[in-house]
């Protein structure tokens, strides 16, 4: 069922990219449908993907750090679970820092980080999936997704007139995370959230995130250069994407201790 | 006097580093221009934003990589101790790593030049250097020396008998040093959902225990109501091997793991009694075999060990001078408290076979250890400031043993460079013999600063 989705929507993409002329017609108008595409094409992109990955975290001060690191993905079903491998080539604290996500959409995701100096793979509870990812403005949720289960969608109709669906969505479970609502702008063309922000409940914007820069990879439109700003301070992180590669072909296999330790050289060019 | 002295190559240490740092930074910059020429065609972000400074870091292209860096350490005992130093820590440590990645092995190259104040000690460590390479597809090797670590525990190991260093660990420095290096040859096939770990130490390598040098510890041997020195802690050395193997598998989120080990106690735990080594502290021959599961519970993860040490050359349990077989246990759960904060939790039991045995040839009858020696542990961990301010308190009870140890700790990092660090190693009891009471004279606080080049 995944997959005829998936197909439908590449064919979707495909003839968007194709003849845009005569797509505009085909509106939309479910949130929940938009938020899953958006989510499909955010996270979902080919069977599996590779992408090397920076980050420059920039504090209130102007103080800033970096982060680099190579990621491999590799779906088990389209908007459901999925595999991932990080590994950190930068600063030199982190380097050789391994971590493995399985996400889980019906459950808690597994977690290990490997730590070369003491060779330890150190198992992590699941934990909130709203704190910072590798002390950056970038929450894990960020990185691997935010479950379309977690909240209410609403499509903004009267915003929703230009080029983007602007769609409201609210937490289910408020406790759950700092936000009140959150307003996603997705792009009608590409499905791409483009500016996602999140608001208290006194309408106040707290964090932003935007996408600076959007470049097509073996036909799929992909995020390469995206930002959080947290607006208390005005820190922001900023994120960058290249040598992108969809469907290339990832075993199974290499999701496993084995990568932690021993990383397949492989597939990491 | 010395300290002066290490402040001043401390000071130069850094300095050249910053420089050499500016230098490689200066050459990356210079390369810049061609790896922008060669990303032109691909990426070209990297000019856009000068927020990026340098041009994106080709560190996955380049086949030499060298980093590391430099760090002061200080520590002071909380009160008067046997041992000659009042400090606990007093040290430069300047860390050079080199790694060569080629696409059939890589080679990795680790060592510390040590300025050790407490010990006068300028000394060389290699802590790793090792060629990691897969003959078969299926097949990693590992050769030289290297570190290496298995088992569920949190600063409590069970079936991990690869070689601690417990003088680094009560002393404050940073957690790898707790783990040991030794040379050894480290085999992992992968057969199936299932991966085959042997590796062998050709030349048993001890722990760095606790020797009466850096800190003091309890002895009946030479002083009956005191902590001893090292030079009345003669220890005979083995130069036997060590074996140990894992077989573990992963499924459904759980992992299943079995071990086994065949060697020595890694401490000095033996005293001969008669011989040429009359008097001197060894390494008894000890074996194992053991078990754990690691899995995701409610909302954290819980796991389980067991071992059962064969303490062979007192299998009966009735020789006063070499510890008994045992059964340990170990069960842990660790849950994310609230956002930022985690919590984990150890029950620990420690069981002595042929206990009437051992009562009955005990020397010390007043200083009886419990058949079941119990430990709880409770870990807080908190991070805050984007993950920059880390605080931690790790806590040791022995119920049976009437003893604890508490290890607060409290890091800083500034940035990619620069971290503080600072914290305490408090132990107390009511003997001056149990595990941790007999450490009360080694508590101390320390701080750290270090800079990663």
């Amino acid at each position: 069922m995944f997959n005829q989705i998936k197909r439908y929507l590449l064919a979707f993409v495909a003839v968007n990219l194709i003849a845009p002329m005569h797509t505009m017609a085909q509106e939309l108008t479910n949130a929940d449908e938009i938020i899953m595409q958006a989510n499909l094409v955010s996270y979902y992109a080919g069977d599996d993907g590779s992408a090397q990955a920076r980050m420059i975290i920039v504090d209130a001060r102007g103080n800033k750090q970096m982060r680099q690191f190579t990621i491999l993905r590799k779906d088990i079903e389209d908007l459901g679970d999925q595999n991932m491998l990080v590994f950190f080539s930068r600063p030199t604290d982190v380097k050789g820092t391994v971590f493995h996500v399985t996400k889980k959409v019906k459950s808690e995701d597994d977690r290990w980080l490997y730590l070369p100096a003491l060779d330890l793979v150190k198992r992590i509870s699941a934990g909130d999936k709203r704190t910072s990812f590798v002390g950056s403005h970038f929450y894990y949720e960020d990185v691997s997704g935010r479950n379309p289960r977690e909240d209410n969608y609403t499509l903004l109709a009267e915003q929703s007139t230009g080029d983007f669906y602007v769609v409201k969505g609210e937490p289910k479970d408020p406790t759950t995370v700092e936000f009140a609502y959150m307003v996603a702008k997705i792009d009608k063309i590409t499905s791409l959230p483009m500016e996602v922000t999140y608001f208290d409940k006194n309408d106040n914007k707290i964090r932003k995130m935007e996408v600076l820069k959007t470049k097509d990879v073996q036909g799929f439109t992909t995020v390469i250069h995206s930002k959080i700003t947290q607006f208390s301070d005005n820190s922001y992180t900023e994120m960058q994407f290249r040598k992108v590669k969809y469907d290339a072909g990832l075993p199974d296999s290499i999701f496993a201790e084995r990568s932690l330790r021993n990383p397949p050289k492989a597939w990491l060019k | 006097m010395f300290i002066k002295v290490y402040v001043v190559i401390s000071f130069w240490l850094i300095g050249s580093i910053t420089s050499f740092v500016q230098a490689q930074n200066q050459i990356i910059q210079e390369n810049g221009t061609a790896q922008t020429l060669i990303f032109t065609s691909g990426f070209n972000e990297g000019t856009e934003d000068d927020n990026w400074g340098n041009n994106w870091d080709d560190e996955e292209e380049r086949s030499w990589r060298v980093s590391g860096f430099v760090e002061g350490a200080l520590g002071q005992f909380s009160q008067d101790n046997v041992v000659e130093s009042e400090q606990s820590l007093s040290e430069i440590r300047a860390r050079i790593d080199v790694n060569y990645s080629h696409q059939k092995f890589e080679l990795v190259a680790s060592a510390d030049v040590l300025f050790d104040d407490v010990l006068n000690d300028n000394a060389w460590h290699t802590r790793e250097l090792f060629v990691s390479f897969s003959p078969l597809s299926a097949l990693d090797l590992k050769v030289g020396r290297q570190v290496m670590t298995w088992g569920t525990g949190d600063y409590l190991f069970l079936n991990d008998l690869f070689p601690k260093d417990w003088q680094s660990f009560f002393s404050g420095r940073d957690d790898e040093y707790l783990k040991a290096p030794a040379d050894s040859v480290r085999a992992t096939a992968y057969i199936n959902n299932f991966s085959v770990d042997i590796a062998l130490t050709p030349k048993f390598t001890a722990d760095n225990y606790i020797n009466g040098e850096r800190f003091s510890f309890y002895s009946p041997i030479n002083e009956l109501n005191g902590n001893t020195e090292p030079e009345h802690f003669p220890v005979e050395s083995r130069d036997n091997s060590q074996f140990s193997m894992r077989i573990s598998t992963t499924k459904s989120g759980i992992e299943y793991t079995v071990y086994g080990y065949q060697g020595y106690w890694s401490n000095p735990v033996g005293i001969h009694l008669n011989g040429e080594h009359q008097g001197k502290a060894f390494f008894p021959k000890m074996n194992s075999y053991g078990a754990s599961v690691r899995l995701p519970i409610a909302k954290g993860l819980l796991n389980v060990e067991s071992a059962v040490y064969n303490s062979v050359e007192d299998s009966d349990g009735d020789k006063a001078n070499i510890p008994n077989n045992q059964v340990k246990l170990l069960v842990g759960y660790e849950q994310e408290l609230v956002k930022n904060l985690t919590g984990a939790v150890q029950y620990y039991v420690e069981h002595m076979q042929d206990y009437a045995n051992y009562e009955k040839s005990t020397y010390f009858a007043e200083q009886i250890i419990d058949q079941n020696r119990q430990i709880l542990t409770a870990r807080l961990t908190h991070r805050a400031i984007h993950q920059k301010l880390v605080s931690s308190l790790f806590v040791f009870y022995s119920p049976s043993d009437h003893d604890g140890y508490i290890k607060p700790m409290l890091s800083y990092r500034q940035n990619d460079h620069w971290n503080y660090s600072l914290g305490a190693n408090l132990f107390w009891g009511q003997e001056e013999y149990t595990f941790f009471g007999q450490h009360q004279e080694n508590s101390n606080y320390w701080l750290r600063v270090k800079f990663n080049y």
